[in-house]
């Protein structure tokens, strides 16, 4: 029962003038003698300034003198001075809850004209005290001890800073950066102003200060992923992104030689290259290089065997040829067939299709085996004893005997035709010339693969020769499931590509139709035309599963393509006469003296008997999609066999999956986990396609249609020059292209392309967030025309070129490289602007003046300025803008409205504002002086630290005069640019008193808790979890065995979501108790 | 009827933005009209800030050709074309207007055109040809407006669109002489009330038609349809629009033609007021032949012919015509055509063009008269 109901209280009641901020408007003298009548009020006094030592002073003595036990004070906002009434009532021995502030000036005589209704409002706020106060209970006020530890996140300048400060005061420190070194935005800065020393010679001391220090742990390209806690206990999980070498490199940058990936440097705003592993700038620290990759690209993803296609184009690109051809062989022991039979998904996957259109894959593979010739493959780097039998030199046959033979086992491949190849040995002359493929298979002998021809096996007999077996037997008998398939004339595929291989080609007559979706189907087709026939494909695929190269090729020779079609019966007295077919509810007739089948083949009985396996209803072998196990221990069953018409990488891909298995099995392994990466998948790199410029895919050329008589390869490899352009238009998706060639060089051994990302926790008792800031987008102002035009340069980009350290070595050239003559400057680029940024950047006008000295210092350029108006606020500053003054700099007011490129050169056209004339001033460069906006993520860092953001998106300080480095989340401070557009020495001062009070909060040793806690009646709730799911501080928790929920007072914010929320009135807010509201509430809405 | 404190609200209230001001002269600098003469956008807004009189009546004050390119560079979101045809409503209301001015206003009024000319002259051009009067059942209502009604060079792009039309199988009639002028040029001349009333009338006449889909030939009907005739019913659609419709949905069939290479003048109404830039390029990209060239300031930073705000009918001072500034572009970006699709930029560069003694080397039409020329001679189906 709280003490309000006994009538005990003693209230005291003081209303303050606030010099005349309140007594102007309020009659304070009527509202004291009101207050004085009302229940309770033991004394009402007015005085002219309540916070001060008199006014202090007169409360105390009331208490003394006549007892008081509760004190309400009228005046301004309790977030000013309740804490020093509350101070007043504890050194007088009262406990601070038993006091009320009513806010009579925000609230009232501020916003209020008409003073007698502000006083009848101050009246009733008093009232509303004098009732509230009485229901006051005393609270405890827990107090927990503080982490000493603190996190800083950012490392820039003002991140810096703190943590040094911090470091020297012995705390520990977390300094978390995300990009791979810290340095910041001021690291990219030639000159400071106004006293012009070298950004990187006064900033990199203090970086190595940082990188050098017992009490700061670095975690660079690394970003805070949660934090919970409050202050004093904060819990951080930060992900250590894997930058793929290890603390153990040297920085020596050997590894930058090789790598053939070139990417724009961030740090030199893309007015150069880096390589795909890096450091940013040579003073890095860490001096530790960083791999960028972005993950597998669409081209390797999309590939059934993952070949590198993105590695060996980039290595091809650089004339490495022998080292992608390396690469190439890591995956795939055929790589002169694939170059010219793979259907390629990869090109249909790639992300230049969003530009124009896909990379020439195939080709520029061409390009690398053609190149290189001559090829052995790798052999295995150690012996097993194990020996494994293949059966079937198909395409599945060769790549899984060629995995297993790399990881050592002794592997026999049976093979029941005389030469091997399988389906590949096939494929006719004009598309996979025969020595190529003859090549491939004794490059696979010579690694020690014993290939049996002729032979056919037995699974009983092998095992009792081989520790395991791949069956990989082909589907090469086409169903002849088509009414009228007995006819005369009609052929199996198989039986024509045989024929042809032979030298010895059935008879085809005059007019020829084949059945099939594939690319045999499409060489039965060429083949056939090549007899003289004339040829109709049908395809019940809307396009035969084939290259687009060989689609083009097939129509070029005068093959008829029926697509999307089902054939319905072969027509024919005896012999074949045409096919009956339907497409899209139509019926026609196709004629044809020939029918030739390349569909739906099964495995051959004879073959498959032998083996003694089980079969599925459909005639393939029965396998289990994951492993490929038979259901025979040991044995393994792949290819076309198992799943029917494969292209011939799927195949191998099968292949490559057997070779797993057996490896699996051959030393118990698990035979199912992490297979999930075996096969095409999609790949998770998001590729920024706009404004890439577009440019054609180079095509190989074809041998000319009239030549394409006999058996020719037709196929031609593209021009080297052509091929390296082709190259050239690789996107880069994936940043490192995984060729490992800097692995080669690295001598500490430094690089470690398994490493993964890491979360690390930490826990710490203060947050300091120094994140910084990104500048403004010149593109979204077309009427400067950055972007569009070459010299037209952002400030940053100014900053990079006018370095001693940058692109040009300080020089500052045009894109031409010559030297310019006249330079514009633009003030106020994106900043002060509603549409973009309405308020002031701050540190514009001046780094504007210091780029107009550099200039005039490096070079003899006539400088002008275009500036609104000029804002040299600091110290040193105007002196600085005086002294740009005296150089020559011509100073314009008045923006220009915008740049037209006429013959090369900018104009600039506008209205000088003081001399009340239009200029148009022809110019060779123009620098932006964009301003600053929040990171793009700052939203989410906002959410993150469960702090605010002011509208423009910066964040936001607990007052903007008295707390300008803390937020409303105690324990968490602001430092830097963050906060608001800042220069160097603003930062670095935000950072001292960032840290400081950081070291206050950690000194204290103790903090105290919220005393407004919520609090569950365990009697009332019903267990309907709704206020968990509420509190945004994670502060309740449910209690298993009673079935009721817990707030832990720690945690708890006295946020009263849960209070409003609860159904059943079983939370309660200490201090906002429902029967102290309701006083309140009546006592403010009373009559008179 | 709409009351005088309903109109002087309305003029007010485009006051509203000029506080803003600070002065970076950002308008002047983009502002076609301040490239050739002494009219300065930034100096009349400190003007109306100060209460400068002699600045706010002078004669330049009837120079603005409300192109909007000052509102679309503006940092602080002031539109001083609306401040300006404000500062005209004033001069409107005292009677301190120029002859021409006070002239085309008369007209408007008196005969629903600006140059004067008798109502029922209104539909002669379409004498002969197989428009007809809009009717139930049409799709189209075809608001031809004023130049292409009265005025021969404009005249020739509404017979360019007759064809088209025809061609495409488009169901479309006019109001013939029934039509009145949309008040775009009597709103920027200031001319408040007489907008207003036209308006109201325009609106009622055009809902009761009951058409939904309505045709413009001019931007500056379009714009002031679309968005200041809150009372309107029917969508409204720029021909451009449209003929940018029947090109996707290959319902214009083109003959081959010779190769041409053309530039296109964004029309300050269709363009800055509109955002209507890809319709008429997708259009010209779709003629066999044509090749389209930018000129250096293209889209949002098109160059106005000078034609807008009521210019047509504002005697000048300046130092070279707007339109010979652009045409002079359109020259320098190696094009044989100027195509634009506004009444005002044919006429207005045609001149240019005269003047510039350039007739040799560059023709000017309206994106209809090139589309109508290069239609293949029989029609598609559909």
């Amino acid at each position: 029962m709280a003490e309000g109901a006994a009538g005990q209280e003693r209230i005291g009641v003081y209303i303050c003038h606030c010099g005349v901020n309140i007594a102007e408007r309020i009659d304070v003298e009527q509202v004291a003698g009101f207050t004085s009548t009302l229940p309770g009020v033991v004394v009402a006094r007015s005085y002219k300034f309540m916070c001060s030592d008199p006014g202090q002073e007169l409360i105390k003595k009331d208490i003394r003198e006549q007892g008081l036990n509760r004190v309400v004070v009228a005046a301004c906002s309790p977030l000013l001075h309740e804490r020093t009434f509350r101070r007043v009532l504890t050194e007088e021995g009262i406990t601070p809850f038993y006091f009320q502030m009513a806010n009579i000036r925000e609230q009232d005589s501020w916003v209020h004209r008409d003073g007698g209704l502000a006083t009848e409002k101050a009246k009733a706020l008093v009232r509303a005290a004098v009732r509230r106060v009485s229901y006051h209970e005393p609270l405890e006020v827990r107090e927990v001890p503080v982490n000493p530890d603190v996190l800083v996140v950012g490392g820039g300048i003002a991140g810096i800073e703190a943590a040094l400060t911090l470091a020297e005061a012995g705390k520990r420190v977390y300094l978390v950066e995300r990009e791979p070194s810290i340095g910041g935005h001021m690291a990219q800065l030639d000159k400071t102003f106004p006293t012009l020393d070298c950004s990187a010679c006064i900033l990199t001391p203090k970086m190595s200060d940082v990188g050098a220090h017992p009490n700061i742990e670095l975690l660079t390209y690394s970003e805070v992923e949660s934090i919970e806690g409050y202050v004093g206990n904060f819990k951080a999980k930060i992900r250590k992104k894997a930058r793929k070498v290890t603390a153990d490199c040297t920085g020596c940058s050997d590894c930058e030689d090789p790598c053939p990936i070139t990417l724009p440097s961030e740090f030199d705003e893309g007015l150069r290259e880096r390589k795909a592993i890096f450091r940013p700038f040579p003073q890095a620290v860490p001096n530790i290089y960083t791999i960028s990759r972005k993950g597998v690209p669409a081209c390797q993803a999309s590939c059934p065997i993952h070949q590198n296609a993105y590695g060996y184009i980039a290595l091809a690109a650089k004339g490495k040829f022998e080292e992608a051809l390396d690469l190439i062989l890591w995956d795939n022991p055929l790589p002169a067939t694939l170059a010219r039979v793979c259907h390629h998904p990869c090109e249909e996957d790639c992300s230049r299709r969003d530009v124009d259109q896909p990379l020439a894959i195939r080709q520029l593979k061409r390009l690398v085996t053609d190149t290189v010739g001559e090829w052995e493959l790798p052999g295995p780097e150690a012996e097993r004893e194990e020996s494994v039998a293949v059966v079937g030199s198909g395409p599945a046959g060769l790549a899984c005997a060629y995995d297993l033979r790399r990881k050592g086992y002794r592997v026999t491949v049976y093979e029941a035709e005389a030469e091997p190849g399988g389906r590949l040995s096939a494929i006719p002359a004009f598309r996979l010339p025969q020595e190529i493929l003859e090549q491939e298979i004794a490059r696979l002998e010579e690694i020690g693969i014993e290939i049996r021809r002729g032979s056919r096996v037995e699974v009983d007999k092998l095992l009792r020769e081989h520790q395991a077996v791949f069956i990989a037997i082909g589907a090469p008998l086409e169903k002849l499931a088509i009414p009228g398939a007995e006819l005369r004339g009609v052929i199996r595929g198989r039986e024509f590509l045989a024929s042809l291989r032979r030298g010895r080609p059935l008879e085809v007559g005059r007019s020829v139709i084949i059945l099939g979706d594939d690319d045999r189907a499409l060489d039965i087709a060429r083949a056939a035309v090549r007899r003289g026939a004339k040829a109709t494909l049908v395809s019940r695929l809307p396009q035969p599963k084939a290259a687009s190269e060989e689609i083009e090729a097939v129509q070029e020779e005068g093959v008829r393509l029926e697509t999307a079609v089902t054939p319905v019966r072969i027509l024919g007295n005896g012999r074949v006469e045409g096919l009956e077919c339907k497409t899209a509810g139509t019926e026609f007739v196709i004629e044809g003296e020939t029918l030739i089948i390349s569909a739906g083949g099964v495995p051959e009985a004879e073959a498959v008997a032998h083996l003694g396996l089980k079969l599925t209803a459909e005639g393939y072998l029965a396998a289990d999609p994951l492993t490929l196990a038979t259901d025979v221990a040991g044995v393994f069953a792949g290819g076309e066999c198992v799943s029917g018409p494969l292209s011939v990488v799927e195949a191998m891909a099968s292949g490559r999956k057997g070779a797993e298995s057996i490896h699996r099995y051959l030393n118990g392994l698990d035979m199912y986990g992490a297979r999930e990466l075996e096969g095409p998948y999609a790949s998770t790199i998001e590729v920024e396609t706009s404004g890439v410029e577009q440019r054609p895919r180079q095509e190989g050329p074809r041998l000319p249609v009239a030549e394409r008589k006999g058996f020719q390869e037709v196929q031609l490899p593209l021009e080297e020059r052509a091929a390296l352009e082709e190259a050239e238009r690789c996107l880069k998706c994936a940043g490192c292209c995984d060729c490992r060639l800097c692995w080669t060089v690295c001598e500490p051994e430094a690089i470690d392309y398994t490493m993964e990302d890491e979360l690390v926790e930490v826990e710490v008792g203060a947050v300091i967030l120094a994140t910084g800031y990104k500048t403004f987008d010149p593109r979204k102002i077309p009427q400067y025309g950055y972007g569009r035009y070459d010299n037209v340069l952002s400030g940053l980009e100014f900053e990079r070129l006018v370095n001693s350290a940058g692109p040009t070595e300080g020089k500052v050239v045009l894109k031409d490289g010559s030297t310019p003559k006249r330079i514009a400057i633009i003030h106020c680029v994106g900043s002060r602007d509603e549409r973009f940024n309405p308020y002031c950047s701050k540190i514009c006008c001046m780094y504007s003046l210091k780029f107009a000295h550099l200039v005039k210092e490096r070079t003899g350029a006539e400088v002008y300025n275009f500036y609104i108006d000029m804002r040299t606020f600091g110290k040193g500053y105007e002196e600085f803008y005086r002294r740009v003054r005296t150089e020559g700099v011509k100073l314009i007011r008045g923006l220009p409205g915008e740049i037209v490129q006429r013959d090369g050169k900018l104009h600039l056209i506008g209205e000088n504002i003081l001399l009340d004339e239009m200029y148009d001033l022809e110019v060779d460069m123009v620098i932006l002086a964009v301003g600053l906006e929040p990171r793009a993520d700052a939203e989410e860092i906002r959410r993150l630290f469960n702090i605010s953001c002011s509208q423009d998106g910066w964040f936001l300080e607990r007052h903007p005069k008295l707390a300008p480095v803390s937020t409303f989340t105690d324990g968490i401070f602001l430092a830097g640019a963050c906060q608001g557009p800042k220069d160097i020495p603003d930062s670095v001062a935000q950072a001292g008193a960032a840290a400081a009070g950081a070291l206050a909060l950690i000194d204290a040793g103790q903090v105290k808790l919220e005393a407004y806690t919520a609090q569950i009646d365990a009697s009332l709730c019903s267990g309907c979890r709704t206020c968990i799911s509420l509190c945004p501080f994670g502060a309740i928790d449910f209690d298993e065995e009673r079935r009721v929920a817990v707030v832990n007072a720690a945690l708890c914010k006295g946020c009263g979501t849960c209070v409003a929320a609860c159904p059943s009135g079983a939370a309660t807010q200490a201090h906002f108790k429902d029967e102290q509201i309701m006083a309140e509430i009546e006592a403010l809405l009373q009559e008179g | 009827m709409i009351e005088v404190e309903e109109i002087d609200r309305i003029v007010a209230e485009r006051f509203l933005s000029l506080d803003y001001c600070y002065q970076c002269g950002r308008c002047t600098g983009v502002c076609p009209i301040s490239a050739v003469s002494e009219f300065r956008p930034r100096k009349f807004l400190l003007g109306a800030q100060m209460d400068r009189a002699e600045l706010l009546e002078s004669a330049l004050l009837w120079q603005c050709s409300t192109c909007d390119a000052c509102v679309k560079v503006c940092p602080q979101k002031v539109k001083p074309p609306e401040v300006i045809t404000s500062l005209r409503s004033r001069l409107v209301e005292t009677g301190h207007l120029p002859q021409g001015v006070a002239d085309a206003l008369e007209n408007i009024y008196r005969r629903n055109n600006p140059w004067g000319l008798p109502k029922g002259e209104r539909a002669e051009w379409a004498s002969g040809l197989s428009l007809r009067r809009f009717e139930q059942g049409l799709e189209w209502l075809w608001f031809v407006g004023c130049a292409a009604s009265y005025d021969p060079r404009s005249q020739a792009v509404a017979k360019a669109l007759v064809k088209i039309l025809d061609h495409a199988g488009v169901e479309a009639g006019f109001l013939g002489e029934e039509e009145r002028c949309c008040g775009d040029s009597a709103r920027r001349l200031g001319e408040e009330g007489l907008f207003q009333l036209l308006a109201e009338e325009n609106s009622a006449q055009l809902n009761e038609t009951g058409a939904e889909k309505i045709l413009t030939t001019s931007p500056h009907c379009y714009s002031v349809f679309s968005n200041e005739y809150p009372k309107l019913n029917g969508r409204v659609w720029h021909y451009t629009q449209l003929l940018a419709e029947l090109v996707r949905a290959g319902r214009l069939a083109f003959a081959p033609g010779e190769e041409l290479v053309v530039t296109y003048h964004d029309p300050c109404y269709l363009g800055r007021h509109n955002n209507i830039y890809e319709e008429p390029r997708a259009v010209l990209r779709a003629i066999p032949g044509v090749r389209l060239v930018e000129m250096a300031r293209n889209r949002e930073q098109s160059f106005c012919c000078g034609g807008g705000g009521g210019r047509m009918w504002v005697e000048t001072e300046e130092r070279e015509h707007p339109g010979a500034v652009r045409v002079r572009e359109a020259l320098a970006s190696g094009a044989m055509v100027l195509v634009t699709a506004c009444p005002f930029c044919l006429i207005n560069f045609e001149e240019a063009v005269k003047s510039l003694s350039a007739e040799g080397a560059l023709q000017v039409l309206d994106l209809a008269e090139l589309v109508s020329m290069r239609l293949a001679e029989e029609k598609k189906d559909g």
